[in-house]
């Protein structure tokens, strides 16, 4: 059966993150690199209709920060979840580059493990790390984001019928939009008990499945991905927590994508996904290796990126523009 | 709490003449709290667009703290207006589009221009500067630094290229040397080619239609322009990779009628950003019009709906098309003591951030900034 492939977070920084940045290290944070907690946020993965082509066009799997990412409470658009990140920023394009990239990004992932063990609290399982190197003359930002994740071994396996949409498989998409329209959650439990379905937290796991044929119960989560056949990047974690915190129901997890911000207008299908993943087995209880540290569009490499935002900032060039 | 109720009149009193006095059909202006009411409505009908505070330091009094303007984000923009150049023999492409209720067989029809048109052959093989932003992974960095020259339309360089040569190389090596076969690789899995579900990724977007089609999104804000008491509408946009456009590359998704005239890079008034935003000289007169054209259309249809109806106000009620054009006016005239208002009302003020999206969207043909083509 084919492993699952998880589609990467990509991610966006608003221009509005970077002149906070450009304030913050001029009149808070000077010369101190200490590491800052900010967030981000991710929606459900969208797609536009092409009207010249017809084609359906997956718009990226992102994660977002903005201008609020340095506020304890930030306003989050529909149909999206909040992820925590550490922030670090360093003096000098030296410190930048001789900053051990491997064991900042397993720092974090410690701590996911962590969580994962001591408190079985899922709202910490999307963290991610963000190193960053600011040219404030230039307005030109160096910056790394992070995504960790474990690296599943043996890897998760979608079972042969793959992934379907979810309408074919669940009746009652839309009591489910209803209850994460009032209260969105990035994971979240979903069980059938005749033609009703409940939705659930993950934290109540145990008493929420309680006396629920495996058939019937299913596992959510908020997808920014919005590609058919791969799941996004916050499922990796949500299946090891899953595998380390109750081994021996996790064999096999029946898997719901979710991917809807409204409810589909008349005769439009829902877009959500829904497929059932199978691992063999394994020791779930070591801790397993984590990846994430984000690859060049462009290129497909590991490397740090630049935001060049000249254009935008520097007053000289501004009134170069204006006519 | 009969007493809440007159206190509650009595404010409402207090603030409905500003309401009335306000003639946004005679010149297409608004009052700020018309631009609310309208914000109002278009975020409850879109969701997609919500209300924002901003930086507090820059409020504006004659808005709520919790409205001081509208965003929508990730607005997606396929192709590069610049490639949609028009032409004669495209005066055929303008479409009807109907706008209203199809039901009652009076909609308000509405002409898309640039329907179905094709990108131009040519600028299809003539990209012009919409290559990739620059990274930092080595070679090739020296040729595609020449790309982001801010390059006018008559090819004139305005800006100083910057100057990226003391950032090294940044790649790193022997990390994460292992490839992860569970991380989808971004472009070996069906390349160019559609999936069964027909679903793309934008970044193979290019690759499967062979022209250069880059997928771009914006930020859109909506403020309330004092001086020329309209809406005012602002753009940030972002490229196929995320990074920031310039403004060069954004007026790329300005029609050339507006691009360097009506669309400027100016400070947005609600925090220290910069974005590109369409002046709103012109505002006023272009409502007007196309409201006075509409508003013909729906005075109409509400004397017919009078006319079918002995009772409007229940009509009106339980009218599809209540909350296109009355929302508020069902509610209100109930209030008011049902039937004493012979008077017809027209177009609601509350739909005129949407009929201001659909003109914006003529200024950026290609931003997929009219979320409301869905009624």
């Amino acid at each position: 059966m084919p492993v699952v492939q998880f589609a990467p977070f990509a991610s966006l920084v608003q221009p509005g993150f970077w002149h906070e940045l450009t304030r913050m290290k001029i009149d808070v944070l000077r010369l101190s690199d200490e590491a800052l907690t900010v967030s981000g946020s991710y929606s459900v993965g969208r797609s536009i209709r092409d009207r010249e082509t017809g084609q359906d066009i997956a718009l990226g799997c992102n994660l977002i920060v903005g201008e609020d990412a340095y506020q304890k409470a930030s306003q989050l658009p529909p149909m999206s979840v909040a992820a925590t990140g550490v922030f670090k920023n360093y003096n000098t394009i030296e410190d930048f580059k001789a900053a051990d990239k491997a064991a900042l990004c397993n720092d974090v992932a410690s701590k996911i493990w962590d969580s994962i063990i001591s408190t079985k609290n899922t709202s910490l399982l999307t963290q991610f790390l963000l190193i960053t190197f600011a040219d404030l003359k230039k307005y030109q930002y160096v910056y790394w984001f992070a995504f960790p994740a474990f690296v599943s071994k043996p890897a998760w396996e979608i079972s042969e019928s793959g992934w379907k949409p979810a309408q074919d498989e669940i009746k009652g998409l839309e009591s489910i939009y209803d209850s994460l329209h009032k209260s969105i959650q990035s994971f979240f439990l979903v069980k059938e008990v005749g033609d009703i379905v409940v939705v659930g937290s993950v934290e109540q796991y145990d008493a929420f499945f309680a006396g629920v044929a495996p058939e019937n119960r299913i596992i959510g989560f908020l997808d920014p991905s919005a590609l058919p056949e791969n799941p996004g990047w916050p499922l990796r974690n949500l299946l090891t927590y899953l595998r380390v915190v109750y081994p021996s129901q996790t064999s096999s997890i029946r898997v719901l994508c979710w991917r809807d911000s409204e409810k589909p207008i008349a005769g439009n299908p829902w877009k959500s996904r829904f497929g059932v993943v199978t691992i063999r087995e394994g020791d779930p209880t070591a801790k397993p290796s984590a990846i994430g540290w984000e690859r060049l569009p462009t290129t497909n490499k590991l490397s740090a990126r630049v935001a060049d935002l000249a254009p935008m900032m520097d007053p000289r060039r501004l009134a170069d523009q204006a006519v | 709490m009969h007493a809440i109720q007159q206190q509650y009149w009595a404010v409402r009193d207090y603030l409905s003449p500003v309401l009335k006095e306000s003639k946004f059909k005679e010149h297409g202006r608004i009052t700020p709290e018309e631009f609310v009411a309208a914000g109002d409505f278009l975020s409850y009908k879109f969701p997609v667009w919500t209300w924002e505070k901003g930086d507090a330091s820059r409020a504006r009094d004659y808005l709520p703290a919790d409205r001081q303007y509208l965003v929508t984000r990730g607005v997606p923009c396929l192709r590069r207006a610049t490639s949609l150049a028009y032409t004669d023999a495209d005066e055929d492409a303008e479409r009807l589009l109907s706008f209203g209720d199809p039901s009652s067989g009076a909609a308000d029809e509405w002409v898309e221009t640039h329907a179905g048109r094709n990108a131009t052959v040519d600028s299809a093989a003539n990209p012009g500067e919409i290559d990739d932003i620059p990274d930092l992974d080595g070679d090739g960095l020296a040729g595609a630094m020449a790309n982001v020259s801010m390059t006018s339309e008559t090819g004139a360089t305005v800006g100083e290229t910057p100057d990226l040569d003391d950032i090294p190389d940044m790649e790193e090596d022997g990390l994460e040397e292992d490839e992860d076969e569970a991380t989808m690789a971004p472009s070996a899995p069906k390349s160019g080619v559609p999936t069964s579900s027909g679903v793309i990724d934008a970044s193979q977007v290019g690759v499967a239609n062979g022209n250069l089609l880059q997928v771009r999104t914006y930020d859109v804000m909506i403020t309330y322009d004092k001086y020329y008491q309209t809406p005012r509408i602002w753009l940030i946009g972002y490229d196929e990779n995320r990074s920031p456009l310039t403004p060069s590359q954004i007026f790329q998704d300005v029609s050339a009628d507006h691009a360097l005239k009506t669309v400027t890079i100016e400070g947005f008034p609600h925090s220290a950003l910069q974005a590109a935003s369409v002046h709103p000289c012109k505002h006023a007169s272009v409502m007007k019009k196309v409201i006075e054209r509409m508003n013909a259309g729906v005075v109409q249809e509400q004397l017919a709906a009078r006319k079918n109806s002995g009772k409007p106000q229940d009509k009106d009620k339980d009218g599809k098309k209540k909350w296109a054009f009355g929302r508020k006016g069902g509610k209100d005239d109930n209030l008011k003591g049902a039937g004493e208002d012979e008077e017809v009302e027209g177009m609601r003020v509350d739909f005129y951030l949407v009929v201001f999206l659909k003109f914006i969207a003529s200024i950026v043909p290609t931003i997929e900034v009219d979320s409301t083509t869905a009624f």
